[in-house]
């Protein structure tokens, strides 16, 4: 028996792939200029109606301007956080280097329902519950693996020698950290944080959980709004992540480029 | 005449001169062993607010709910776990939630290593960058949306059914079933799979599948017994995450499921804001929990935390 080809075989995997993760976001962008008023295919017409729609709906800017809010939020915290917590476990010595990076890990294990139910219980004891920024905070929390992960990447490929020699040149500790470290890690500090903005701004479930009407960020309002009816308005709203994830790319690859994605540790 | 003469010393060196002589007040060099501890401070009191939440929940798993009132008796109990175990609606959805885990989880990495070696592998930078974006968009995607975007797909009047029609086949209710949670699951794990296989690939030095084909070993033979064991470390990293990911979700089941194929993240949901019985949603929590750690656990035991590990152990 003769075999396929490995470039077909693997052509195919690749192609359904593609479609598979384009299909969505493609279909979502499609119905969103559809000038009828439900989603149908094909659509009928092409109209720019719901996006004019969506500039009456106060209540969807709101929750978009909310969702920015808690992205920024969590940016901010998790970028000396995480930073510091990845240098620390890369260049000190810990005796239990093991177990601190389950901890650290903890945010992943924990289902994010659990963590979600946790940090609400928690929150509502200490009265915070019901407003904006702990919102931001727990996005922090629930995700800060990811820039651990980026920072860490960069670390690794930091050689220590470069701080020694910066020391022995009689750079005090500040300094060193400053013109030595913190240049060499950038690419992943800018990774991390860009990951962390978009998480923070896509966070769904443990939102759901920590916001009210007042509160309500913009992923727990689609989600409202879709268990009513499908109308092609919520399609405009969710061209809204498609714009923020192109942005979120553009920079990604300009700043730091895609490919360290690919790297090996 | 001396101080004029003098060459000034920049402002930005001043200020780090500043900055330096604070740090060393606040953190004087004698603290220096402690250093590490207090870069870790930040990050540990983060995710220690889980560990907070995760002891609470645990707490409230043990109270048994009083229906008079409807808060949680203060004695305590195993009975919230005990009305878990003696009712087959939630073994049943246990049963699912782990049994989509293990199809999604096969699907995801049987689809995301080929895309993943293709990705590392190519010699065209274009091509490179286009799988890398394709990737990238569905990933900064939230779930949310793309479970919307599954919807318009699957649905009655969506692009799947119009399409069959001119085939003169359905039109098919595809929404609300396991099988839509399934495919919504399966895209959405997709872009988390391929990013942990692809360090992993990258890790495998092309020469010895080479080497392997120059002994005689058709392509399949070598993809099997050289390319996959290579890059196992990515395969554990992305079977662990997947599992984990999958088995805990709310939003597709919520969504695409119709409230016909609840998981346990629904069970629990429902349990604190349908039932209102925090007692039982915790006690689901609970069971949640262990399970995930568990297979987790028992997947590093056996085979050690692949690319999931911040640091690699042993190596400094």
């Amino acid at each position: 028996m003769r075999l396929p080809g490995k470039r077909g075989v693997l052509w195919a995997v690749v192609a359904f792939n593609l479609l598979c993760l384009a299909l969505p976001t493609a279909i979502v962008l499609v119905a969103s200029f559809t000038a009828g008023n439900y989603i149908r295919f094909p659509p009928d017409g092409f109209s720019l109606r719901w996006y004019q729609r969506l500039l009456e709906r106060t209540e969807f800017q709101d929750a978009f301007l909310r969702s920015v809010w808690v992205a920024v939020i969590c940016t901010l915290v998790s970028i000396p956080s995480g930073t510091l917590a990845a240098l620390a476990m890369a260049r000190y010595r810990f005796r239990r280097l093991r177990a601190l990076q389950v901890y650290f890990l903890l945010p992943f294990t924990i289902p994010l329902i659990v963590s979600g139910i946790g940090m609400m219980l928690l929150f509502g004891e200490i009265g915070i519950l019901g407003r904006l920024w702990p919102v931001g905070i727990a996005a922090c929390i629930i995700n800060l693996p990811f820039m651990i992960w980026a920072v860490s990447a960069s670390v690794n490929a930091l050689d220590p020698d470069l701080e020694n020699a910066a020391a022995n040149c009689g750079a005090p500790p500040l300094q060193a950290f400053l013109t030595v470290t913190l240049p060499a890690v950038m690419p992943g500090v800018i990774t991390g944080a860009l990951l962390m903005f978009v998480l923070a701004f896509n966070e769904f479930i443990v939102s759901l959980l920590l916001t009210d009407a007042r509160t309500v960020t913009l992923p727990v309002l689609i989600y409202n709004s879709i268990r009513s009816i499908i109308t092609p308005d919520l399609a405009a709203v969710s061209v809204v992540y498609i714009l923020v994830a192109g942005i979120a790319i553009w920079l990604l690859d300009r700043l730091v480029g895609l490919d360290v994605f690919l790297k090996s540790k | 005449m001396q101080a004029a003469l003098a060459p000034r010393r920049p402002v930005a060196w001043r200020l780090l001169d500043a900055a330096e002589a604070a740090a060393g007040f606040l953190w004087p060099p004698r603290f220096a062993a402690a250093t590490r501890f207090l870069l870790l401070a930040p990050g540990f009191l983060l995710v220690f607010v889980l560990v907070v939440g995760l002891v609470w929940v645990a707490g409230f798993s043990l109270h048994e709910l009083d229906t008079a009132t409807y808060r949680l008796r203060p004695e305590y109990t195993f009975a919230n776990y005990a009305h878990i175990l003696g009712k087959p609606v939630y073994l049943r959805i246990i049963a699912r939630s782990v049994a989509a885990a293990f199809i999604v989880t096969a699907v995801a990495v049987a689809l995301a290593f080929p895309y993943a070696y293709v990705m590392v592998r190519t010699p065209s930078a274009a091509l490179r960058k286009l799988l890398l974006i394709s990737l990238f968009l569905p990933f900064f995607i939230g779930q949310v949306v793309r479970a919307y975007g599954w919807l318009i797909v699957l649905g009655q009047q969506g692009v799947l059914n119009t399409g069959l029609g001119w085939l003169g086949l359905g039109p098919f209710s595809m929404i609300a079933s396991y099988g839509a949670v399934i495919v919504g699951l399966v895209q959405f794990m997709l872009p988390f799979a391929v990013l942990l296989i692809a360090p992993a690939v990258t890790a495998i030095p092309e020469e010895i599948e080479l080497a392997s084909e120059g002994l005689g070993a058709d392509w399949v033979r070598t993809f099997l017994h050289v390319t996959l064991p290579m890059a196992r470390p990515g395969l554990i990293a992305a079977s662990v995450v997947v599992f984990t990911l999958t088995v805990t979700d709310y939003a597709m089941p919520e969504i695409l499921g119709g409230g016909t194929t609840d998981f346990i993240a629904n069970a629990i949901y429902d349990a604190y804001f349908q039932i209102s019985d925090a007692g039982l949603g915790s006690a689901l929590s609970i069971v949640l929990v262990a399970l995930g750690s568990v297979l987790v656990a028992l997947i590093f035991a056996w085979m050690g935390s692949g690319t999931l590990a911040f640091v690699r152990e042993g190596e400094r």
